[in-house]
């Protein structure tokens, strides 16, 4: 009797073996890279730094390996290089998730690196943002806690800061959650 | 109705949260909130100001602070 095993593939298609990691010197290299491959139709995801990673910042992009010289030539051509570029072949190398979530019961919270949102399950009101120490985070705070996750404005469009940044990655997510109830 | 809340020791979210289980009935017109650190204080003043809450007073002794919320 013949027993077939399935790799177990991630989110964007490809197995483990197929993915590698960019790493950045810093965040806004990050952010720029993130934007500039979605833009031109590459699915990469942002991720925390692998334990065996000692360079770089906190977040790295995890890409598929075939597309390595085409995303590597982009990257040059925009001035924002990545330091290492490292294949995903064990489990030290990989990527480690962004995200934190806690479930309060009632509420649900989700912290990206060092922001966190958290919503009311029933009416998906936003009821707390917080961390960072970003300038901007109160303004952030002010204009989405009391409104439902549907009205508030993405982090992503109205924040100036890396707080900004990484409260829209949590916001993104918990769009993903809400999304599921 | 009066209650108090007793948020010291506790992160964010936490003492939000604890404010926003406390007024669930509705029945609260007037909310004390203690909490130990700046952070609590201003995401318990906002997420109180978004549920129709006036903060009247806020006394800090040492690192805490005794916040006293009206229901508008």
């Amino acid at each position: 009797m013949f027993k077939f095993k399935f790799k177990k593939k991630k989110p964007h298609g490809f197995s483990q073996a197929e993915l590698g990691i960019l790493v950045f010197g810093n965040t806004s290299e990050v952010i720029g890279a993130q934007k500039a491959l979605e833009t031109n139709g590459w699915k990469i995801r942002v991720m925390g730094p692998p334990p065996e990673i000692q360079s770089g910042c906190d977040l790295v992009i995890e890409f598929p390996l075939i597309q390595e010289l085409d995303i590597i030539r982009l990257l040059e051509k925009l001035g924002i290089p990545p330091i290492e570029m490292v294949p995903v072949t064990g489990p030290l190398l990989q990527p480690v998730d962004l995200f934190h979530i806690k479930d309060f019961g009632e509420f649900l919270m989700i912290r990206a690196a060092n922001m966190k949102i958290t919503v009311e399950k029933s009416t998906r009101l936003i009821v707390n943002v917080s961390g960072g120490g970003c300038p901007d985070v109160p303004y952030l705070a002010c204009m989405m806690v009391g409104k439902t996750m549907a009205q508030a404005p993405n982090p992503l469009d109205i924040g100036h800061t890396l707080c900004g940044y990484a409260l829209g990655l949590a916001f993104k997510e918990m769009e993903k959650r809400c999304s599921q109830w | 109705m009066s209650i108090t809340i007793d948020a010291r020791g506790y992160s964010c979210p936490q003492p939000v949260l604890m404010f926003m289980k406390a007024i669930k009935s509705g029945s609260e017109n007037e909310v004390i909130v203690m909490v130990d650190t700046d952070a609590s204080k201003e995401n318990v003043s906002r997420a109180a100001e978004s549920k129709n809450y006036s903060v009247t007073d806020i006394q800090q002794q040492g690192d805490e602070y005794r916040m006293t919320l009206i229901k508008d």
